[in-house]
């Protein structure tokens, strides 16, 4: 089953065409990974899922909602998507447990009491329910992250998606952060993980699409793309990535 | 008002001088009860203009710091025009010239509408610079948590923005107290008014005007001592965080 569908997706900056004639699906519990050189429309990508950039032309269908259509409810669609960022974007003014359940309370209109036991379920879950009452300010990067993940799971969403979600963390808490991401894909969560880390593409991801210049060049299974990537830019993107 | 004050000798004041003084000061002392009178016009006037700013300022400032462009610019250039003009201009536009006009205002509602309109403007700058210095992650998080563009305001962006926008939007409030003495102008009875007044039968300006500069001073001198602490306590908060 289809859970998330471009077709023919196109996007301009001004007169920077980002995202040409865009074409991808992903089905339900299927785990993608997107990479490519920088600047090459990966976080664009997935930033119009949920429509925090709006496309130009072409459509987007998630589960079965037109998220290209101006009337769509964003409201409904993004309760159903949860989003990480590289920068975590935590609220620095609340505790780690109000960050987790603030739109499970505003947005689901869950009861306080049940949406903080569930908070606590998912603060467990990525390892933090000792943190709850702390600041995004007193949490290491690696912690922020986690909050910033329970945050999405807390609405009970359909899909995560992860924008280069350990590119801003110190070398020592990335494994952290993608234990959990780990956890999430083997429990069926239908993902899509915008990441320079090609090791946890190679043993999480089912199918690896290459990014470049706004354009996907190759979509293929890890095995396929690490070994016999098919394009040249892909071959040359993997050389310069998997030397070091 | 110290009495021992006035009656200890100086050296510069000739004998007459300082008997004149001393039943100036008396005199002054007398009329104390219209310098309250006059303390209350101030407080009137200010605290309602304060009022009616902060509310409309704080609804300016979030639409100017909005996405609706045109609003953007016609409140941005209704500030700048109103913060590019004299008070007293102002006042005197409320009160002499909007009558040609048809609209006729007392002096007080005059000198309220135009002191009020003044700290919305001032008030307006201070909340939008406060939203805008909220970096666009927090919109982005909340914006795709699926708030309302109200919820992340409310939830998100305003109760970070408070911080930065307190101490600075009681400093205005000192500014816009003093600012308000420019309503006597129109004849409104505020402790400036009173001042004048007083002085064409006690012809002792200093005294007098002293007087007028230490009631404002007994208003304003706390909210400085309110915004200054204001400052330290949520920049320590700010850094915790």
């Amino acid at each position: 089953m289809n859970m998330i569908t471009f077709s023919k997706v196109n996007k301009w900056f001004g007169d920077l065409h980002v995202l040409k004639d865009v074409s991808l699906t992903v089905d339900a519990g299927e785990v993608v990974v997107i990479c490519g050189p920088s600047g090459s429309g990966k976080s664009t990508l997935i930033r119009c899922i949920n429509r925090l950039e709006e496309i130009q032309k072409g459509e987007i269908i998630v589960d079965t909602m037109k998220v290209h259509e101006k009337k769509t409810n964003m409201t409904e669609l993004r309760a159903e998507i949860g989003f990480v960022f590289q920068s975590f974007n935590l609220y620095p003014h609340m505790t780690a447990l109000d960050n987790v359940i603030l739109a499970p309370i505003k947005v689901r209109k869950m009861p306080k009491g049940e949406a903080e036991k569930l908070g606590m379920q998912i603060l467990e879950r990525v390892g933090l329910a000792n943190k709850a009452s702390a600041y995004p300010a007193q949490l290491s990067g690696g912690q922020q992250q986690r909050v910033a993940i329970a945050r999405g799971l807390c609405m009970r969403p359909k899909i995560m998606l992860f924008d280069e979600p350990t590119s801003a963390l110190d070398p020592e808490m990335i494994n952290e952060v993608l234990d959990v991401m780990r956890a999430l894909a083997r429990e069926g969560m239908t993902m899509i993980v915008v990441t320079h880390e090609m090791g946890f593409a190679r043993e999480v991801a089912h199918r690896v699409a290459f990014m470049d210049e706004g354009s996907i060049i190759e979509v293929a299974s890890p095995e396929e793309f690490f070994h016999h990537p098919k394009s040249e830019r892909s071959k040359a993107f993997l050389s310069k990535i998997l030397t070091h | 008002m110290d009495s021992e004050a006035s009656h200890s000798p100086r050296g510069s004041l000739r004998p007459q001088r300082r008997n004149m003084l001393s039943i100036h000061f008396t005199q002054l002392m007398q009329s104390l009860p219209f310098f309250f009178k006059g303390l209350w016009g101030t407080i009137a006037v200010s605290g309602l203009s304060l009022l009616a700013g902060t509310v409309v300022g704080l609804l300016w400032g979030i639409l100017r710091a909005s996405r609706y462009r045109t609003l953007r610019i016609i409140i941005g250039a209704w500030v700048d025009l109103i913060r590019g003009t004299p008070f007293l201009v102002q006042i005197f536009i409320a009160f002499f010239i909007l009558p040609e006009v048809g609209i006729q205002l007392e002096a007080f509602p005059a000198a309220v509408i135009a002191l009020s309109n003044l700290s919305a403007c001032f008030i307006c700058e201070i909340i939008a610079g406060g939203i805008l210095a909220i970096p666009s992650g927090q919109r982005e998080a909340a914006t795709a948590s699926g708030l309302s563009s109200y919820q992340q305001l409310r939830y998100v962006i305003l109760p970070q923005a408070l911080r930065v926008i307190l101490p600075p939007l009681v400093g205005q409030y000192v500014l816009l107290i003093k600012d308000s003495s420019v309503v006597s102008a129109i004849g409104v009875l505020d402790v400036t008014r009173v001042g004048w007044l007083t002085v064409q039968r006690i012809p002792e300006g200093l005294l007098v005007f002293g007087l007028v500069g230490v009631l404002y001073f007994v208003i304003c001198y706390p909210l400085i001592q309110l915004s200054n602490s204001l400052e330290k306590r949520l920049t320590v908060v700010t850094t915790r965080l």
